[in-house]
């Protein structure tokens, strides 16, 4: 009896306000991300030669480096150099980042792949490039890259408790200072994770229906 | 800036010592990983619907699941509550093992999943039991196929380790943010730490990819038959 | 004497030190087929690129029905290349696209017909090469000879005035030859002028116009059937013949 008091008046409402901050992390940063990821991918693919290098060179560095180490830096290192955000803007800069830099591997992949026998006949067709792009390139590439792009954003749902280490207090945060407070460490936890097993279930679900609704013979993608 | 330079120089060697803390870590994890992954690639392959079904809740779970949540749950809920005495250490390379194991197991799934049915068909006809086919013809092969896919692992869990960190385990993170307190040299200090972890991912995919070219299969691609 | 559709001067390729085309030359009249023979190497496919721009030529010039192709202009070029069909070895149609959608996307997109008219003339003209029961189907479900056809209908669809053909049978199988071959047949019966490149000599002999023999990104020769393969002037044309008269037995 007394747990379930607990849990109503303190729990579920702490853990709901993390919940909503959680949502407003992974939105922007998942729009930001693909937004980020599209721009460099096609410039890794159809760029001048310097313009490839500084992408590939972008790439590198925020796949190498571990997110934690990026949100440290745009949070606590800025300030070193006079720029100072807010822990929500820092984690939304950092998930964007990083989440862009994977998300245009798969762009690139998807770009490369198209056969260029396709560019050749839309172009013997009579196609400008722009018309090419639009009506040729891109559904083919949408297809290809789906899988990979839908994935990175269900990582991003994960990883959007990093927040919580740069003082952002999304739903892991909440439940740290819950449990901290209370010791019930384990049970806490376990409903956290039950959250978030619940939002990459759904994300994974739509994005399984995604593909459905866009698959087409000669386009499938074997799930593993 | 010069003060920033002195600050990296000092605290270099503790940070290398740092490096040596992760690359355990993460040399832990993998095995763990590996450990779990393959009898749970085989199971999900070859065993009862029963299993099959079972061993995908578990990776659902795991894959599903925040690595700092987990860290979180394991560390400070689950060890007090069973009243086990574990460093944070121990935990993480726990915690980054189970994880590992529930995304090496889909890699391994998949390498045997694309070796083709005439392998164990012809390993049958020779009389070879179940067992003996898996342990001599899919399994050997299988992990060739799969040593891309484990490289790539290697980046991820390398990367894992710093929220190893959320638990005060004394690796290359830690110690920066350590050493950055007490200097106030941040940006420099966070940024080496960066490098750090560049250069350990470089070499370590180095390394992997002669481990790489040293077991292909002639004739295989990385992606499967 | 009527203008010729199409005129070729000169037309030159070089890769690096590598001279793939070298100064060819050609006439076409409305209605001819002609077509081009010759090794492997010898510049027929880039000739053919070469005449819709897919491949930029660094000499020469192009005539359609006198007036001068300016391929420096995009919108030129555009207009130009919606004159002249390809249709290429490996077909090349749009995966993502089913039959009629790859016939009616040029009508759409490029010459912005209104889309159910461009579906009606889709349907026609995957009717004229025998494939109406396909119109729903995709790329990766058709046969070979089922793909050449479908972008034979795609090029057919544009109303060209030329029709450029770049070994339209090496990519298939020899029973799926037959059915792509009497589409060409009934092409040219209905008077499309056509250059095409080949290796299927039979076939070519009984359908050209010309044949133009051409070797190390030269034309060497230009002759009726008849002439080219029983008494070409030219020595290296006679070698040639020879032999592919061996393999492929009498061509007449």
């Amino acid at each position: 009896m007394e747990e379930w008091l607990y849990i109503q008046t303190e729990v579920y409402p702490a853990l709901l306000k993390g919940f909503w901050v959680s949502l407003a992390l992974i939105a922007p940063s998942a729009v930001f991300g693909l937004a980020i990821g599209i721009t460099v991918g096609v410039l890794r693919v159809y760029g001048s030669r310097p313009v490839m290098a500084a992408a590939n060179a972008y790439v590198v560095l925020f796949r190498g480096i571990p997110l934690v180490v990026q949100l440290f830096i745009w949070y606590f290192g800025l300030p070193y150099v006079k720029i100072y955000l807010t822990p929500f803007i820092a984690a939304v800069l950092g998930f964007s980042l990083c989440s862009g830099a994977y998300h245009s591997e798969y762009i690139r992949g998807a770009l490369l792949s198209i056969k260029r026998g396709q560019m050749l006949a839309a172009q013997s067709l009579g196609f400008s490039t722009v018309r090419m792009i639009v009506s040729i390139i891109f559904p083919q590439a949408i297809r290809r890259a789906l899988p990979g792009c839908g994935n990175e954003i269900i990582y991003l749902i994960k990883y959007s408790s990093l927040a919580y280490m740069i003082t952002c207090i999304e739903l892991t945060g909440q439940g740290k200072i819950l449990a901290s407070n209370s010791f019930k460490y384990t049970e806490i936890f376990l409903i956290i994770g039950a959250c978030y097993l619940a939002m990459t279930s759904v994300a994974s679900a739509i994005l399984g229906r995604l593909e459905g609704r866009l698959r087409l013979p000669g386009f499938e993608h074997q799930r593993i | 800036m010069p003060e920033s330079l002195i600050a990296i120089t000092d605290a270099l060697p503790y940070l290398i010592e740092g490096a040596g803390v992760t690359l355990i870590v993460v040399a832990g994890a993998m095995v763990l990983g590996l450990a779990f992954g393959v009898p749970l690639a085989i199971g999900q392959v070859y065993g009862h619907p029963a299993l099959r079904r079972t061993i995908g809740v578990i990776v659902w779970f795991f894959r599903g699941i925040p690595l700092l949540v987990l860290l979180f749950l394991f560390y400070f809920g689950l060890c007090t509550a069973l009243d086990i005495n574990l460093s944070a250490f121990t935990v993480a390379i726990i915690v980054l093992g189970l994880i590992s194991s529930a995304y090496q197991s889909q890699i391994f799934r998949g390498a045997i999943l694309a070796l083709p049915e005439g392998q164990f068909k012809a390993a049958r006809a020779l009389g070879m039991s179940d067992l003996k086919a898996i342990a001599f013809i899919i399994l050997p092969q299988a992990l060739r196929l799969s040593v891309p896919g484990w490289s790539n692992e290697y980046s991820i869990i390398l990367k894992d380790s710093a929220v190893a960190y959320a638990l005060g385990v004394a690796e290359i993170m830690a110690r920066a943010h350590f050493v950055a307190t007490r200097t106030y040299q941040q940006l420099p200090l966070y940024l080496t730490a960066g490098v750090i972890f560049l250069v350990l991912t470089y070499l370590g995919t180095k390394g992997l990819r002669i481990l790489e070219e040293k077991v292909r299969i002639p004739g295989y691609s990385s992606q499967g038959v | 004497m009527t203008t010729p559709i199409l005129r070729i001067e000169n037309l030159s390729k070089r890769y690096g030190t590598k001279d793939v085309l070298k100064g060819a030359s050609l006439t076409v009249n409305k209605g001819d087929l002609k077509i081009l023979i010759g090794p492997s190497g010898a510049g027929k496919s880039t000739l053919l690129q070469c005449i819709n721009f897919l491949v930029k030529p660094d000499e020469g010039r192009v005539w359609l029905e006198d007036a001068e192709v300016h391929y420096t202009h995009k919108g030129d070029l555009c207009a130009y290349r919606q004159k002249v069909g390809m249709i290429f070895q490996d077909f090349n149609l749009f995966d993502h696209l089913n039959a009629l959608e790859n016939v009616r996307i040029g009508l759409v997109r490029v010459k912005g017909i209104g889309k159910r008219e461009a579906g009606e003339r889709a349907v026609r003209e995957l009717e004229r090469v025998g494939l109406r029961d396909h119109l729903q189907k995709y790329p990766a479900e058709l046969s070979g000879g089922q793909k050449q056809r479908v972008s034979i209908a795609r090029a057919l669809a544009m109303d060209p005035k030329v029709m450029l053909l770049d070994e339209p049978t090496s990519a298939l199988d020899p029973e799926l030859i037959g059915e792509v071959h009497s589409v060409i047949r009934d092409l040219g019966a209905n008077g499309m002028t056509m250059i095409m490149a080949t290796h299927q000599i039979g076939f070519a002999s009984s359908l050209a116009s010309e044949i133009v023999f051409m070797e190390d990104g030269r034309i060497i020769e230009k002759g009726t059937p008849e002439k080219i393969f029983c008494h070409a002037e030219n020595t290296r044309t006679r070698e040639f013949c020879s032999k592919i008269t061996e393999l492929y037995g009498e061509t007449r």
